[in-house]
């Protein structure tokens, strides 16, 4: 038994020369955690290759970790591993609220920056916000979008995720102000709820194409809604004559994209936002950033508007035949 | 007492590999004491039920619920504290009274109907998670817990983390049920054959049934930790976690076919398995790989396999020399 003991030990302290070597080579270089809501996931990890970018041209270590499904509990165990590991910045996507903001809490207190992206945590918690899309933002290009295709002229209709969502509600009621402001020749026909589902989504928009036999498009603004309703159009025969849009996944609605079914898929560009939290992370670290700035200057992107503790990403980004296959989520 | 060493020589290898100087001259890293103190804090719930699945393993039971039932009580608590209105002791109370009765649940079944404890706390893992998830349908969480009430689960108290005391109770508590109570020699004799101890006049039923309402309570009280710890209460509280409870318990050399255990092995079992999660997590070079949680997933199953392997090898090597010095005396001479 005691040989037992002494080899481990021996082992033991071998290694950890060894690792302690590499240790001391990094720490020179200031040093940006990113959590993720789940590190397997596709949209994260397009936001990963935007950060690994920002944090190459910057010349900071990027750590990247991540529950592997979307687990709270294991996030907040990941960020006071990393307080105690004593990085410079930590960058969140928070799967919950209020249960990732004690563990933030603690690392400002122990010096560390803390910026949030993708999903927020509780305000006192973090210094900025990377806002990836506003409302406002989502509504105007969507309904933009759909003038553009009909040349501001038509009937249209929308499949939303459920009636009383809140963030379904708040994009519809921008979709709806911008169609009084500047449309006034398009017409919005019928709005039908899906409840998230890719069938139920297909047999709405079979059943909007037969009671209005005018509709010159869908736009569907829950990410199920808009395969479904390509896949009623293209089965209907109509490609091309009921154009589809809608806010999305690039990888779900690739196949309708090519097909020419659907012709326009929103969302906001992931890498941008990897890249604009890193940078924005790294100029608080470094006191370039500070609460009260009007806008913020993220390396070959340019500037962003800073409203009160938000960074907005900005416009939303347009996927279609062109730039579709240069992403995947 | 072989996974005394390894605890020592893992501890100490993460000491050395896993404590670095940042850049501002600070030391970081897994031999901070603050680290020390989120290995302890991050080990109180699966430690907990460890504990709680100790005295079921010996009786040759196992309780395949309990991670479950810490998510129901979770948020049967974060109900009676939020949608009752109650206040939070007496919404923990109740909730460890539900802890109780899931316990109790698996008990009925398992000795009145004489089903087998495996299949029966399959069935209840699933019924418990579901209850949760039903109650609150996948999307309510309840959160904004008093600060006093958050104490328990991110503040230190005399020292060391505020559960960190719960847990060491709960530790002396089942300690002194299993090995200085007849209810422990009784475990033990039930694992070791319940017909045996039936035919001796043991009440078996009573001493089985109480395992499992002690595994239900157990689990109740670590979903009140987890829910002060996270300052939420959510439907997937504890996922998993009845298999690492499940490992270390194993690792701690209690034997799955009941009749012999210890709750110090238990405890050594944990801490051996929450310094490796945590160590890991502190390797410079592991970091870098973004592995952390996958490497300790390897390392885990590795050092129970080796456990046990370590575990059986000398009995086979005695046995394979018995043979061997017995073959040549029965084979004919001419």
């Amino acid at each position: 038994m005691k040989s037992l003991l002494r080899t481990f030990l021996a082992a033991a302290l071998t290694l950890s020369v060894a690792s302690g070597a590499f240790a001391a080579a990094a720490s020179s270089k200031l040093v940006v955690a990113f959590l993720p809501k789940s590190k397997g996931n596709a949209y994260f990890i397009s936001c990963k290759a935007g950060a690994e970018k920002a944090a190459k041209e910057l010349g900071v270590e990027l750590l990247f970790d991540g529950p592997t499904d979307s687990n709270a509990a294991k996030q907040n165990e990941i960020v006071e591993n990393w307080i105690t590991l004593g990085v410079d910045v930590i960058a969140v996507a928070a799967e919950n609220k209020e249960g990732i903001s004690t563990a933030l809490r603690k690392a400002q207190r122990a010096g560390i920056k803390v910026v949030t992206y993708d999903a927020d945590a509780m305000p006192d918690a973090r210094s900025f916000f990377v806002n990836q899309a506003t409302p406002e933002g989502i509504g105007h290009a969507l309904m933009d979008d759909a003038a553009r295709l009909l040349n501001g002229e038509g009937d249209f209709a929308m499949i939303v995720a459920t009636l009383t969502a809140a963030n379904q509600r708040e994009w519809q009621k921008h979709i709806e102000a911008r169609l009084k402001e500047k449309y006034p020749k398009m017409k919005l026909v019928a709005v039908r709820p899906c409840d998230d589902l890719k069938d139920k989504a297909q047999s709405e928009a079979t059943a909007m194409m037969s009671a209005n036999p005018n509709l010159k498009l869908i736009m569907a603004i829950c990410s199920p809604g808009v395969p479904g309703a390509a896949e009623a159009v293209k089965q209907a025969g109509k490609t091309g004559k009921v154009k589809v849009i809608g806010l999305g996944l690039p990888n779900e609605n690739r196949r309708y994209v090519h097909e020419g079914v659907t012709d326009t898929v929103i969302l906001w560009n992931t890498g941008d936002l990897g890249y604009l939290t890193i940078h924005a992370g790294v100029a608080l670290a470094k006191g370039d950033l500070k609460p009260g700035a009007k806008s913020f200057k993220a390396g070959s992107l340019g500037s962003f508007a800073v409203q009160g503790d938000n960074i907005l990403l900005g416009k939303p980004f347009a996927f279609n035949k062109g730039n579709i296959d240069q992403f995947n989520f | 007492m072989l996974l005394l060493y390894v605890l020592i020589a893992e501890w100490l290898f993460f000491y050395f590999a896993g404590t670095t100087v940042n850049r501002r001259g600070v030391t970081v890293g897994f031999g901070t004491l603050d680290r020390q103190f989120d290995i302890l804090r991050h080990s109180c719930e699966i430690g907990l039920l460890a504990l709680a699945l100790t005295p079921v393993i010996i009786t040759a039971g196992i309780d395949l619920s309990v991670g479950s039932l810490l998510g129901l009580c979770a948020i049967l608590f974060g109900k009676f504290w939020h949608d009752g209105g109650l206040p939070i002791p007496i919404a923990a109370t109740l909730a460890l009274g539900c802890g109780a009765l899931g316990g109790a649940l698996n008990a009925a079944l398992i000795t009145a109907l004489r089903l087998p404890p495996l299949i029966v706390t399959l069935g209840t893992y699933s019924l418990f998670r579901g209850l949760a998830e039903a109650i609150t349908r996948g999307s309510v969480t309840y959160t904004n817990f008093p600060e006093g009430f958050l104490f328990i689960g991110q503040e230190r108290w005399l020292g060391l983390p505020a559960q960190a005391w719960l847990f060491f109770a709960v530790a002396i508590g089942v300690w002194v049920l299993v090995h200085r109570m007849t209810f422990g020699r009784s475990f033990r004799a039930i694992g070791f054959s319940p017909e045996g101890a039936r035919y001796a006049g043991l009440p078996v039923d009573r001493h089985i049934a109480l395992a499992y309402i002690l595994a239900g309570l157990i689990a109740a009280l670590a979903a009140i930790i987890y829910t002060a710890r996270l300052g939420q209460a959510k439907a997937d509280a504890g996922t998993g976690y009845e298999l690492f409870a499940i490992t270390a318990v194993v690792l701690g050399g209690t034997s799955i076919f009941g009749g012999r255990g210890s709750v110090t092995g238990t405890l050594l079992g944990v801490a051996a398995i929450a310094v490796l999660k945590s160590g890991l997590a502190s390797l410079p070079v592991v970091m870098r790989m973004n592995a952390a949680e996958e490497m300790s997933g390897v390392l885990t199953g590795a050092l129970l396999l080796l456990a046990l392997t370590a575990g059986v090898l000398p009995r086979l090597w005695s046995q394979r020399r018995a043979r061997h010095a017995a073959v040549p005396k029965t084979l004919p001479t001419s």
